[in-house]
């Protein structure tokens, strides 16, 4: 019966709850993590850069290999998920020990505890009862919340603090585990992409990183965009004024900047790039009528513009970078570093069109056709593209409450003390009554002893006063025993 | 009991040698500051701005740890006292710079790599005070004071003007993150200085430590070499804009390296010189016969020597002056500030091998300043402790940042990748000394492998792996 499944499954679970197993998978996550940022890797990279620095035949090995996208890749999530489970499995392993513990605390000392506890002092009392409630007195002016446990006829006392905090790595495991389920959420149902859009666009496309398209459930607006610069010219603020328009309404507005996103229904905009589109928004002329004075009209690209009851001018072409073959106007590049604009003047009382060059870089005036109008350029307004990021996160919240319960579990488990005292009237080995005290500390030990103490001196100090008849046997006295378990 | 006659032994001579040192010490920190001042007096610049108050936090450090150090070698408690006086005024002037930056550039000083190393270099400076007081190890300076020179001195070689934040550092979370990370990172650098004092304690076997501080010379001598060495025995380093105060570029990302001369050789010899304990410590290992060990030590006091003298050679060579390069014609320039971290190498190499020297020397005496090896090992618990949450946090509040800056909290970009490397390690630590009850040695490996990551997910990760985290 080699493939008894039940046996299986029970010896996976066994390798798994194996603590020796989980610290195996944390260097092997952080081995092929490591991998992962030595090698370059392919979401990140151009593809040219990966034919630079590797020779083909590495590189179609270590695409084989999965190794030029290992964060992507089916080992390095096996990898993961057999992580997650073996802490799951450690963690349940040990839960049902932890839990006793927690549950059914240790009130009641025994012979051999008192013998074992490494901390412990021995105070001399005529009558137990006595003895027991100077004790309790003392502990809860200290701080102590004190537990009467009754077994017959006699009393003991148990007092403890910060007993959860014992429980602090269950909560740290259980974060682990909630932000890698928000991990895996946003992995199966999140998507992210890209959106380009230019003043007065409205957009519901988006690009994702493989090139495929996604249609959103609403559209995005675009009202403005824009740079501000500091003083030496490198960007200080990239911002742009979004409208979410839903069912043809507009239902919110924001102004984001980087750091900033627009969030509607899950999703987040983020600004992410700013540029020139290339294309020209608007043209800044002084329209001049013959024999009349100029006035300062701004024209939008494409758009006509009545310049009186009978002419109306149009931008009608524009070449960012121009040079001129066979008296023909060519483009040179898309640099809009010297520009034409090829203006369109149409006359409405019958008269001829006519066709106006401006080429700012060499004249001011436009040129061309005869027409009633002349040009004088005064500026332009290249059109300006927002580049949004735009991302679907589902788990995001898992992932944040996850790193809120972490640190909080972090918080307790390092910082928090779990710290238990007992007291108990008992004879001692030479059958004297005595008051013994003992305590304990998960970690911490020095600050615990400290406290101790503490505790030890004030009854001490209680039951001297009590005691009318001085102190007589001096070498009776307990000495402290606190030496640490080695 | 042996231990304790050395002490006392040593304790008579210390007596009269010990204002020695003191004096020594105090007449360098007062001639350095007279010259800075009249330096500045000269320039007729104003005489409490950041670059004149943190050279006066390094004149104070560097007092500072020659004083722990003599302490480490002559035991004399009033070397302890003065040096935390004067890490006390270093760490004053230091916290003074971190002001006015702050306050000259309206915000904290987290942006880039030279003003994260201010803020390392503070935090490691309050840590050294605070393990000095609180916990009682004394010691501990002579290993984190000259951590501290050598960024001190790397600061003055980054670029420091202060830029303005471009918009993708203009969050909170930002100064959360950047806080987070240079608390722990602190706590990081003294847990790994507990840990190698713990295995001082702990009778670690002192040719080990030679076969370690050996090994770690060569790599950053072989490190150097195979990346920079040059045809004909030269070396390579990055061309220098004085003007613009940044490296040269061909391209975009290509820096353009010049070749300064012979310096190769140099490193060759040098790198070589430091493998030679090593291999001695191999030959004592396999034939069994300890006078090799003899060799290997005196074959790591000719190694210093050579280190010195190729540090000496570099800073001369590669200091202001023009070379050829092999990859465009003409003369360009080149300074200490194009090659910081081979400058950092060879100081942390030296460095490296003096302490090695001050251990070899003066063993017991250390030891028996140390406090007890459980002392230690518990220390050096309590600081990862500290360090855990401080990383966690850090990791945490960057992730929140990206988040709200590119759309996606986790995006495996090296930096990144790299901090969540470190926060395994340090969960391994922990798991194995908590449930599987890791005390002593194994404990104190892991600490300073642990730091050894840091510090490569803090500099490493910076210059040696392209990624988002372009700031620093």
């Amino acid at each position: 019966m080699a493939f008894n499944l039940p046996s299986i499954t029970k010896r996976l679970y066994k390798t798994l709850a194996n603590l020796r197993t989980g610290i195996v998978l944390l260097i092997l996550v952080g081995i092929a993590a490591a991998l992962g940022t030595i090698i370059l890797q392919r979401p990140v990279t151009e593809a040219d850069q990966l034919a630079r620095t590797y020779s083909p035949t590495t590189l179609q090995l270590l695409d084989r290999l999965t190794l030029t996208d290992v964060f992507h890749s089916w080992w390095f999530l096996t990898l993961l998920t057999l992580l997650s489970m073996s802490i799951v499995f450690v963690s349940v392993d040990r839960f049902p020990n932890a839990w006793r513990f927690y549950a059914r605390p240790y009130r009641k000392t025994d012979s051999h505890f008192r013998a074992a506890n490494p901390v412990k002092v021995e105070l001399p009392i005529r009558n137990a009862s006595d003895g027991i409630n100077t004790a309790e007195r003392v502990m809860m002016k200290l701080g102590w919340p004190v537990e009467r446990i009754s077994d017959g006829n006699q009393v003991s006392l148990y007092s403890e603090r910060h007993r959860f905090s014992v429980m602090a790595v269950y909560l740290i495991h259980a974060s682990l585990l909630l932000i890698f389920l928000g991990g895996i959420i946003d992995g199966i149902f999140g998507y992210s992409g890209y959106l380009m859009l230019q003043k007065g666009q409205t957009g519901n496309v988006i690009e994702t990183r493989t090139g495929a398209k996604k249609t959103l459930p609403f559209g995005v607006k675009c009202y403005s965009a824009g740079q501000e610069n500091y003083a030496d010219g490198s960007p200080k603020k990239w911002w742009s004024n979004l409208a979410v328009v839903e069912n043809g309404k507009e239902v919110k507005k924001k102004e984001i900047v980087v750091n900033d996103p627009l969030v509607y229904r899950g999703l987040r905009f983020y600004q992410a790039s700013y540029g020139m589109t290339g294309a020209l928004d608007a043209l800044k002329v002084v329209a001049t009528p013959e024999g009349g004075a100029g006035r300062e009209v701004i024209l939008q690209m494409g758009e006509p513009f009545d310049l009186d009851s009978n002419t109306s001018v149009t931008v009608a072409e524009f070449i960012p970078d121009f040079f001129i073959r066979d008296n023909q106007v060519f483009k040179k590049s898309d640099n809009p570093e010297n520009p034409a604009f090829r203006l369109q003047i149409k006359n409405k009382a019958g008269g001829e069109d006519a066709v106006q060059w401006i080429f700012p870089a060499y004249n001011e005036a436009s040129q061309g056709q005869k027409s009633n109008y002349t040009f004088q350029f005064r500026g332009m307004q290249m059109g300006y593209f927002t580049g949004l990021e735009v991302s679907h996160e589902p788990g995001q919240w898992l992932v944040w409450a996850g790193c809120v319960l972490m640190g909080f579990g972090l918080f307790v488990a390092f910082y928090m003390v779990h710290m238990r005292l007992w007291v108990v009237a008992i004879p001692d080995a030479k059958g004297k009554l005595v008051l013994w005290i003992g305590g304990q500390a998960n970690k911490n030990k020095d600050r615990f002893e400290q406290k101790f103490k503490d505790v030890v001196e004030g009854i001490r100090t209680e039951l001297e006063s009590a005691s009318t008849t001085p102190r007589s046997a001096h070498k009776d006295e307990p000495e402290l025993t606190l030496a640490a378990a080695k | 009991m042996s231990t304790r006659a050395r002490v006392v032994q040593m304790e008579t001579p210390a007596a009269t040698g010990g204002n020695a040192l003191l004096i020594l010490v105090g007449l360098g920190v007062a001639f350095l500051l007279i010259t800075a001042l009249l330096g500045a007096a000269k320039t007729g610049g104003p005489l409490f701005n950041e670059s004149n108050l943190l050279y006066v936090a390094l004149i104070f450090y560097a007092g500072a740890g020659a004083l722990y150090m003599g302490f480490g070698v002559t035991g004399v408690s009033k070397y302890v006292k003065v040096a935390s006086i004067a890490t006390a005024i270093g760490f004053t002037a230091n916290t003074l710079a971190v002001a006015h930056r702050w306050y000259m550039a309206g915000r904290p000083p987290f942006a880039s790599i030279y003003e994260m190393l201010l803020s390392f270099v503070w935090t490691v400076a309050a840590l050294t005070l605070v393990t000095e007081k609180k916990l009682g190890v004394k010691i501990i300076g002579s290993i984190t004071m000259p951590l501290a020179v050598v960024c001190v001195i790397l600061m003055q070689l980054l670029p420091s003007e202060v830029r303005p934040l471009v918009p993708a550092l203009q969050s909170t979370w930002l100064h959360v993150h950047v806080t987070l990370a240079m608390l722990s990172y602190a706590a990081c650098a003294v847990s790994f200085a507990l840990a190698l004092m713990f295995l001082i304690k702990d009778h670690f076997p002192t040719e080990t430590f030679l076969a370690l501080t050996s090994g770690l010379v060569s790599a950053i001598y072989i490190a150097i070499v195979a990346t920079r060495f040059e045809k004909w025995g030269g070396l390579s380093v990055t061309a220098w804009d004085a003007k613009d105060k940044s490296d040269m570029f061909l391209g975009r990302g290509v820096r353009l390296f010049v070749t300064v001369p012979d310096l190769g050789w140099l490193f060759v010899m040098a790198g070589l010189a430091a493998l030679v304990p090593l291999g001695f410590y191999f030959i004592a290992r396999v034939q069994k016969n300890e006078s090799f060990i003899g060799i290997a030590n005196k074959a790591i006091f000719i190694g210093v020597l050579l280190q010195v003298i190729v540090l000496a050679a570099f800073v001369l060579r590669a200091r202001d002056a023009s070379y050829a390069s092999p990859f465009q014609e003409g003369l360009y320039p080149t300074s200490l500030a194009a090659s910081p971290f081979i400058l950092g190498g060879l100081i942390c190499g030296v460095f490296a091998s003096l302490l090695y020297l001050m251990l070899l020397w003066r063993r017991t005496d250390l030891e028996a300043l140390l406090p007890s090896a459980e002392t230690l090992d518990r220390v050096t618990y309590k600081t990862i402790c500290v360090a855990f949450p401080l990383l966690t946090g850090m990791i945490a509040a960057g992730a929140y940042w990206a988040n709200r800056t590119w759309g996606s909290y986790w995006s495996w970009d090296p930096k990144e990748t790299w901090a969540a490397i470190t926060w395994l390690v340090y969960a391994g630590y922990l798991h194995m000394r908590v449930t599987r009850g890791w005390r002593g040695r194994r404990a104190a490996y892991f600490a300073i492998l642990g730091f050894g990551i840091v510090i490569f997910t803090f500099l490493g990760v910076t210059y040696l792996l392209p990624g988002l985290h372009a700031y620093a």
